[in-house]
């Protein structure tokens, strides 16, 4: 049982802690302000320094806070549909599906770049159909998902290399979505990534209360007048949503939906009345904080926040598969 | 003469090519205790389903108040019976209080109440006639059976209906906990005049504590009544495939179960 008191003081850390963060991060590179400066240089007068920083790193900034933000949501939600502690966008093979889109639009259909979203959303809901109808057998079993799941995103992230490097890794806009490079994103992406994830942010609020009926027996829910076929696809379409876009605009981040949702139930609990307000934030935290890492462990060079979340995420995942051995299998 | 709550009528239900319910007939009597019995597999749990929108049938039908139950609503049915079933679970860190407030669900919206203070009320209700409101913020998983058992029907009475469906609410409690339901469901229809149907394996506390008995066999209704009309040595052979001897204590009938 975890006490208010400690719930409360989990938002507070975590909000504080994305706060200094977000400075730091403002801070890191060549150029250095103060925040005093970056708050009059944002608000009250102009300040060159202040200026190179707003257009180069804050749309790279906010667009790690939105896109973990939207993963770590996207993994609480279709943790909650499948029963499975271990289901995350990005293992499951949702994110490489919407990727593998997302690629072929950007190569082959530039003219529909516009749409690059929805039709990421679309390639997205296929990879889950995919791995749903798969592994349904008249029940979900957790380890079942995970291999179907990693089977489709092998091999939609092998059709993507093919691509990339079928087309001389050529296009620069294909390479940016394999490797998960934000470095370059403007605050066009950010808008882009704003409007969908604000969405699916939102429509994750109402469902917050289904989310935590599921977790009953399957009986359960309906006695309770609740269609849970009709909850179960709401629910997955949102969750699609969130990590489709999501991965458009960043790439497939691998096991942010796994490890920030998991952390956030030991601090705050199970009920996704509380668990998705604390997902959002501590998802931002969390991929803010590998980008940060990226950018400043091997400087000048950077290693996307992709690599630095496998790089820290693979172990972590194998220590809740072992752990959830007893629970879940 | 109390009129009937439910009216089922030829309703027959297969699993693949094993038909479960074959042809039954069944009135259920408003405002009355009534429990199932039958021997293992005789189909009770799958009527239950069948009664309750868990299963649909494949012929027949099944009225509530003249409403056929097929095309109620599963919130509008939600509203007007609730079900504790025989298998429970929930996570590991829910407490009592917000597990029973998951029975307001089918009056909200969107997951949002339009009366609150009513949610409140039913809720506060509902901890207090089980006696589980002492650990009202505790968490479920840290209760004893019985103790989670008297939380789930207090889930099951926040959803504020006429009509309770218990599916063996004894199984695996010791006689202290057994009574303790048993006196509870009693207290519920006499003094709330809730409509209770039931299914329990022990013949005694059928006998005791129900207005009817329906004594189930192959998916059918095999005999229906007032405990004291339809026990007999002969019915219970037919039922179980055990002769026992019957009696009666204090005008109440009663089976030697040995
Ligand atoms: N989900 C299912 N799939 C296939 N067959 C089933 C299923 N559930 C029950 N059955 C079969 O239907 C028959 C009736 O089962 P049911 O559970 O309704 O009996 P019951 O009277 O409740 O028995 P018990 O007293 O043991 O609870 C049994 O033969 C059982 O094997
Ligand atoms: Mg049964």
């Amino acid at each position: 049982m975890i006490s208010t008191r400690k719930k409360i003081l989990s938002f507070v850390l975590t909000a504080v802690g994305l706060f200094v963060l977000f400075i730091f991060a403002v801070n890191t590179g060549s150029l250095k302000v103060t925040p005093s400066e970056l708050f009059s240089g944002l608000f009250i007068e102009y300040n060159p320094d202040v200026a190179t920083i707003y257009d180069l790193r804050f749309p790279r900034i906010f667009i790690a806070m939105l896109g973990g933000a939207a993963t770590a949501v996207s993994g609480v939600l279709l943790q909650a549909v499948m029963k499975n502690p271990l289901a995350d966008p990005g293992i499951i093979g949702v994110s490489s599906g919407a990727s593998l889109v997302a690629v072929i639009v950007t190569a082959f259909f530039p003219s529909l770049f516009f749409l690059t979203p929805m039709l990421a959303f679309i390639g997205g809901l296929i990879a889950f159909l995919l791995v749903y109808s798969l592994s349904w057998k008249g029940g979900f079993s957790p380890l079942r998902i995970i291999l179907v799941g990693v089977a489709v995103n092998a091999l939609c992230t092998g059709l993507m290399s093919a691509f990339n490097s079928a087309t001389g890794s050529s296009y620069t806009g294909v390479a940016s979505i394999v490797n998960a490079n934000i470095t370059q994103k403007t605050w066009d992406d950010f808008q882009t990534l704003a409007v969908y994830v604000v969405i699916g942010l939102i429509a994750s609020f109402f469902v917050t209360n289904q989310c935590n009926l599921l977790s009953l027996e399957d009986k359960t829910a309906p006695s309770l007048g609740m269609n849970v076929t009709r909850s179960r696809i709401v629910i997955s379409v949102i969750a699609v949503l969130l990590a489709s876009i999501s991965t458009a605009v960043v790439g497939a981040i691998s096991f942010l939906g796994l490890i920030v949702p998991h952390i956030a139930r030991l601090l705050v609990g199970s009920n996704h009345k509380v668990l998705v307000p604390y997902s959002i934030l501590l998802g931002a935290f969390t991929l803010l904080l590998a980008d940060t890492i990226g950018r400043t462990v091997a400087s000048p060079y950077e290693i996307s926040a992709a690599v630095v979340m496998s790089v820290i995420g693979g172990p972590f995942f194998i220590f809740l598969l072992r752990r959830s051995k007893q629970n879940y299998a | 003469m109390p009129d009937n709550i439910f009216e089922i009528k030829d309703l027959s239900f297969s699993y693949g090519n094993n038909r479960v319910i074959d042809g039954l007939n069944l009135k259920i009597k408003e405002g009355k205790i009534t429990t199932l019995i039958g021997a293992n597999g005789c189909g009770k749990s799958t009527l239950f389903n069948l009664m309750t929108k868990n299963l649909k049938p494949d012929d027949g039908i099944i009225f509530l108040a003249g409403q056929n139950v097929e095309q109620m609503k599963l919130k509008d049915f939600a509203r007007k019976a609730a079900i504790v079933h025989q298998y429970n679970t929930a996570p590991s860190d829910i407490t009592v209080e917000k597990l029973v407030e998951f029975g307001r669900t089918p009056y909200h919206t969107m997951g949002l109440s339009p009366n609150p203070d009513e949610d409140r009320e039913k809720v506060k209700f509902a901890l207090e006639i089980t006696d589980t409101e002492k650990f009202k913020n505790k968490p479920v998983s840290q209760l004893s059976g019985g103790q989670k058992q008297r939380v789930w029907i207090a889930m099951a009475l926040a959803q504020d209906t006429k009509i309770l469906f218990l599916g063996e609410p004894t199984t695996y409690l010791d006689i202290r906990y057994q009574l303790q339901i048993l006196r509870l469901v009693k207290r519920l229809n006499s003094e709330f005049n809730i409509t209770v149907i039931m299914v329990l394996h022990d013949i005694n506390q059928s006998l005791y504590y129900s207005d009817e008995i329906v004594a189930m066999q192959n998916g059918k209704v095999l005999s229906q009544g007032e405990p004291k009309e339809i026990i007999t040595s002969k019915l219970i052979e037919d039922v179980y495939g055990v002769t026992l001897e019957t009696g009666e204590i204090d005008g109440k009938p009663f089976v030697i179960p040995v």
